[in-house]
């Protein structure tokens, strides 16, 4: 500990001694100072979809509705009020005195032009797939009043106009002869959000700044300025000294050592992502193989000690979990069959199913290095010879879709939505490939639960499919993640409950 | 402890650098025919403290490997959770039980340290074996024939050279799926170039001499001449190249280790150790400096052996 | 001399091509694009838009002959992951990847020259020993280690670098250091034997009856001989450093050329690596051409070769 003690004093001198008065950098001039470690290439979220995206968009853009994170209902943003004809009909009207960053009003016709290109054959947005699922056509019906026509019942309607469209000013993919620039947005941003973007470097920095005509609350701090720091250690250099008031995705070693400091406050907050094992029940890379028979896949479940891996890896607000999503998503009971860490039985049922000597297995894993081979020296203990492959996640993605994975250690985000339809559906619809239960009626029940808008009969497809998920042990749900955060103490940073960073809420203490 | 460098051909930068120090090695060599009585070889090996350095490192670093589950005070894959990150004895919150500590997943230190050892010179010996089958058969083919022989093999060469390792590394991997074994073929796959420029020379000059004319006129066939009068001739230069590329060999494997397309965890490779350290290294550097001691100590023991070697050999290496 | 040249250059580019072929099918086979540029939570949806994009859907050949023709046409394609011309990204971090691999040499030079003249001045003296064991410990280091503990020892534990980046000169100084550091046992005995190779010829006997002893003599007869095969070896030494850029960047966290292909290869930015590649694989033949030409200006009988 005394090593440890010298150690840091050494380094927060160092990194105070450039800059002096560091902590306070960020408070005198009103500026946030962000760090992301993934490059920021384009500020256009509806052709984008990483996280730090999202995170941007949040500043940026300005959407139809909004997420309540406190409820995890949507509601009123830029439209204040909805209204369902029919199944397939929504009428919509738009708030008054809204305006883009370019001074223009937002009108009916800027939001139904945004819906239309994105639907439309050129567009080639990231948000085309989403919304082209259930959009047909946008309809102007006054000069504040929009008509939605959908092409079939989904329930997740309101969800997707609140996450994936960001609104533009009409016209905004066109370059000025009238041809078309899907990239015109890309670095010269028209949102209408609480922020407006004054200077963009890509991959190196994005200088934003209050919008005073904002037609919400605006923000308590004046300036935001995005510093892409691709390396862990530049950013607590960075930290530490002042050049950056707050970082995320931080380890949870970093960040407890870290935290320990006065130079830097550690923040846990709620992650909607989950852990968890996906198993070869369908036989894709064996037919014969031991995870096709459902005892050896309830062995497995019993084997993992979920606890410890969330205590003592993944730390903050972690939780074990036995659920193929996680428990504060729409429709993700609890209430379905759980295999408790018990190594012994896990034994009983390999020597039930025939494998009392143990069998070979590839283990696929991607990120989350120690909780891999945690997982892995948990399965060892039980009999099962574990051959870990940890590798980048583009070679875990690609020998998936060769259907050469018998069993991957994944997580899902979901997006930060907080409804099973989020997880549910990319992991078990039969189109797939991270669906390796070859279980078409679960497939079935998944993708009812989107048919219908009705909540009661959602809960109830849900509990049908994750029963049937928990039984048959297709997974084996291992945890909840937990956000860390590094921040500048005096920044008050309040964390969302669905693990969405929202910078635009926080302030100086 | 000189070196035996005092040789034109190691002026020559059209070699690599690896490959130039065994020009000259060979080209001492070539003063050694007639060989020397081997009284006189050990001789100069007792006075020569590098080698001895060198051979005592690498004898002690394989008998820790082989002896790895006896000197081992804990299973090296033994993981405890609740007892992750601990510190060396000597720090505060230091514990008797584990000597240097443990890892992030809890697992004894010292354990992995000894076992990495195992991991390190079956690399290095297994890759370094292949090659040299590679390198020697494409420099004895090409020195040999020459011709559009010799000109295909240098380009193999130039290419080769010019290939970045870490790429093809990656590809192989990802085809073929990673284990020591397929670590230790794509190190030596990418690690021929030395043993090839050195036999290359050597069998172009060798194949000149009288003793050779003399055989392909008696109707030795090309195999015959390479396996009876050749090859013999190579053997104390390709010892020596082999023991150098143990230690490029032990270090190519730590790199691609490092950058996470190597050994693959939860193996205690000393380059993957101190890739999983580096995350944490401004809090706990001991999670870096002792996997790399190690390292360093085995490369440089082979390098000291080779060196040392190389004296041995040639009768001209202590001028 | 100048066919000589030539020849040498069209075997530099067919060497280029080969590699980049090479290159082409095993990144193509490896990995798929289209994962790496959607993220952890791609949908089907994303993956298909992406794939058509960037027109990943159509045969491999096809997409290597288009890549081929427009590297004839000095059009390199655009990264997937960048969304601008591989061309313009490269010419962007190509500057400070040449700062760092001169800096490299000039530690090199520094270190390699004077030490291996001490160790010519006295074969066996215990500077020789001193040389030799620098030589050695230099030979054995592993690279992405030297570089981390000389951060945990001069950025951390005694501050007087900055960790990592790349804004001003001090930022340069350890990662120069580090990449220099792997160039000094060949330079140094190069250096070395050149120097008591020079020492043994008559000139220098000359030199040393008109009274010039030790350093002087050293510095002002013999290396003048000595030093010429040493710098065509650091021409050689410059060409490898681009490829040692790519460790040593990664570490400090440069943002050049070297960390430039690591991100790239990792994230399946094909266009990128493949014109990474070729201008490492050029720059790394060019520069043994330049020490061949070198070579050969200085000895006229490989030139017949």
């Amino acid at each position: 500990m005394l090593r440890t003690t010298v150690a840091l004093t050494a380094l927060c001198t160092a990194l105070s001694g450039a800059l002096p008065d560091a902590a306070e950098a960020g408070r005198q001039d009103d500026t946030l100072r962000v760090a992301l470690a993934e490059e920021i290439l384009n500020l256009d979220y509806n052709y984008t979809t990483k996280r730090e995206y999202i995170i941007m968009a949040e500043l940026t853009d300005a959407t139809l509705f909004e997420l309540d994170p406190e409820t995890q209902e949507f509601g009123a943003a830029v439209a204040t009020d909805w209204n369902w004809v029919d199944d397939t009909t929504l009428d919509v009207t738009l708030r008054e005195g809204v305006t883009f960053h370019d001074g223009s009003e937002l009108t009916a016709a800027d939001v139904a032009y945004t819906y239309n290109w994105i639907v439309s054959e050129e567009s080639e947005a990231q948000a085309k797939g989403t919304i082209e699922r259930w959009l047909d056509n946008v309809e102007v019906t006054g000069d504040l009043s929009l008509r939605f026509h959908l092409k079939s019942v989904y329930p997740l309607v309101l969800r997707d106009m609140a996450q994936r469209v960001k609104l533009r000013p009409e016209g905004a993919y066109e370059a000025d002869d009238g041809s078309i620039d899907e990239s015109a947005m890309a670095s010269d941003l028209i949102g209408a959000g609480p922020y407006k973007v004054v200077a963009f470097e890509p991959g190196q920095e994005v200088v934003l700044e209050r919008f005073e005509d904002y037609w919400g609350e605006r923000p308590a701090i004046e300036n935001v300025v995005v510093r892409n720091l691709p390396d862990i250690g530049t950013q607590q250099a960075e930290l530490m000294s002042g050049g950056v008031d707050w970082m995320f995705k931080v380890p949870l070693d970093v960040a407890e050592s870290l935290g320990n400091t006065p130079q830097a406050t550690h923040l846990s907050g709620p992650d909607l992502r989950v852990g968890f094992l996906v198993l070869d029940a369908a036989g894709y890379t064996d037919e014969e193989g031991p995870l096709t028979n459902v005892k050896v896949r309830q062995a497995v479940n019993h084997a993992l000690n979920r606890e410890e891996m969330s205590k003592f890896l993944i730390g903050g607000s972690s939780e074990p979990i036995h659920t193929p999503c996680h428990p504060a998503q729409f429709g993700c009971t609890e209430d379905i069959p759980a295999y408790p860490y018990d190594p012994e039985k896990a034994r009983a049922l390999l020597d039930e199913a025939g494998y009392g000597d143990g069998f070979r297995m590839d283990l696929w894993a991607y990120r989350d290095k120690p909780a891999a081979e945690a997982i892995a020296a948990d399965l060892e203990a039980v009999g099962i010879d574990v051959n870990l492959r940890y590798v980048k996640l583009a070679s875990l993605n690609q020998a998936r879709a060769q259907q050469e994975i018998p069993a991957y250690f994944g997580t899902w985000g979901s997006g930060g939505t907080a409804d099973t339809a989020a997880i549910a559906r990319v992991h078990f619809s039969s189109e797939s490939d991270r669906n390796l239960s070859g279980d078409g009626e679960l497939t079935e029940t998944v993708l009812a639960a989107e048919k219908t808008a009705d909540p009661e009969e959602r809960k109830r497809l849900y509990e049908e499919a994750l029963t049937t998920i928990a039984e048959q042990a297709y997974w084996a749900p291992l945890f909840s993640y937990s956000q860390n955060y590094l921040v500048n103490p005096e920044l008050d940073f309040p964390l969302s409950p669905d693990g969405l960073p929202r910078l635009d809420e926080s302030s100086w203490k | 402890m000189t070196m035996t460098d005092a040789d034109p051909a190691q002026t020559d930068p059209t070699q690599p650098h690896a490959a130039r120090s065994a020009v000259a090695a060979t080209d001492d060599r070539r003063e050694a025919l007639p060989p020397t009585p081997r009284r006189l070889a050990l001789t100069r090996a007792y006075g020569h403290g590098g080698l001895l350095i060198g051979s005592t490192i690498i004898l002690l670093l394989i008998l820790t490997a082989i002896f790895a589950p006896l000197l081992a005070p804990h299973d090296p894959f033994a993981q405890s959770l609740s007892a992750r990150m601990l510190p060396p004895v000597w720090s505060e919150g230091g514990n008797a039980e584990y000597l240097l500590g443990t890892d992030q997943n809890g697992r004894d230190y010292l354990s992995r340290l000894i076992y990495g050892a195992r991991i390190s010179l079956m690399i290095g010996l297994g890759a370094a074996s292949i090659g040299m089958l590679i390198g020697v058969t494409l420099g004895v083919t090409a020195g040999y024939f020459g011709g559009w022989i010799d000109h295909a093999v240098s380009f193999l060469l130039t290419a080769q050279l010019a290939l970045p390792g870490l790429l093809l590394a990656m590809a192989l991997v990802f085809i073929i799926g990673p284990s020591v074994w397929v670590v230790i073929c794509i190190v030596g796959v990418l690690h021929w170039t030395y043993y090839l420029v050195v036999t290359r020379a050597a069998t172009q000059r060798i194949r000149s001499l009288d003793f050779v004319a003399a055989a392909q006129a008696a109707g030795s066939t090309p195999g015959q001449v390479i396996r009876h009068e050749i090859l013999p001739n190579l053997v104390s230069s390709i010892i020596v190249i082999f023991t150098f590329e143990l230690g490029i060999a032990i270090l190519a494997e730590s790199s691609l280790s490092f950058l996470g397309v190597g050994i693959q965890p939860p193996m205690p490779s000393w380059g993957l150790m101190i890739a999983e350290g580096k995350q944490s290294m401004f809090y706990r550097p001991w999670l870096v400096v002792l996997p790399g001691l190690c390292l360093f100590a085995l490369v440089i023991g082979a390098n000291l052996l080779g060196d040392g070697l190389r004296d041995v050999t040639s009768p001209d290496g202590r001028n | 001399m100048f066919r000589y040249i030539l020849q040498r250059g069209a075997l530099a580019l067919a060497v280029a091509f080969t590699v980049s072929l090479a290159t082409f099918f095993l990144l193509n086979v490896a990995t798929d694009p289209a994962y790496a540029i959607a993220g952890e939570d791609a949908t089907p949806e994303m993956l298909a838009q992406i794939r058509e994009t960037h027109g990943l859907d159509r045969p491999l050949a096809s997409r290597y002959f288009d890549w081929l023709g427009g590297v004839l046409t000095g059009d390199f394609g655009e990264s997937y992951y960048w969304n601008k011309p591989v061309a313009e990204l490269v010419a962007s971090r190509a500057p400070t990847t040449i700062a760092l691999a001169l800096s490299a040499l000039s530690v090199t030079i520094l270190i390699s020259i004077p030490l291996g003249a001490l160790a010519a001045l006295k074969p066996n003296s215990w500077a020789d020993r001193f040389a030799l064991g620098v030589a050695v410990s230099a030979q054995a280091v592993p690279n992405f280690w030297l570089g981390l503990i000389m951060i945990i020892l001069f950025a951390v534990t005694v501050p007087i670098f900055p960790v990592s980046g790349d804004d001003t000169w001090l930022h340069f100084v350890l990662p120069a250091f580090v990449l220099g550091a792997s160039s000094v046992p060949a330079v140094m005995r190069l250096t070395r034997t050149g120097l008591i190779e020079v020492m043994d010829s008559d000139y220098i006997r000359t030199a040393r009856s008109k009274g010039f002893r030790g350093m002087p003599l050293l510095t002002r007869h013999a290396m003048r001989n000595a030093i010429l095969p040493v710098v065509s070896v650091l021409a050689v030494q410059l060409g490898q450093k681009f490829g040692g850029s790519v460790i040593t960047e990664s570490i400090f966290a440069i943002n050049g050329l070297g960390r430039l292909a690591l991100e790239s290869i990792l994230g399946s930015d094909i266009p990128t690596v493949q014109m990474l590649i070729f201008v490492f694989a050029l720059v790394f033949v060019a520069m043994n051409l330049l020490a061949d030409i070198m070579n050969a200006a200085l000895d006229p009988r490989i030139r017949i070769g």
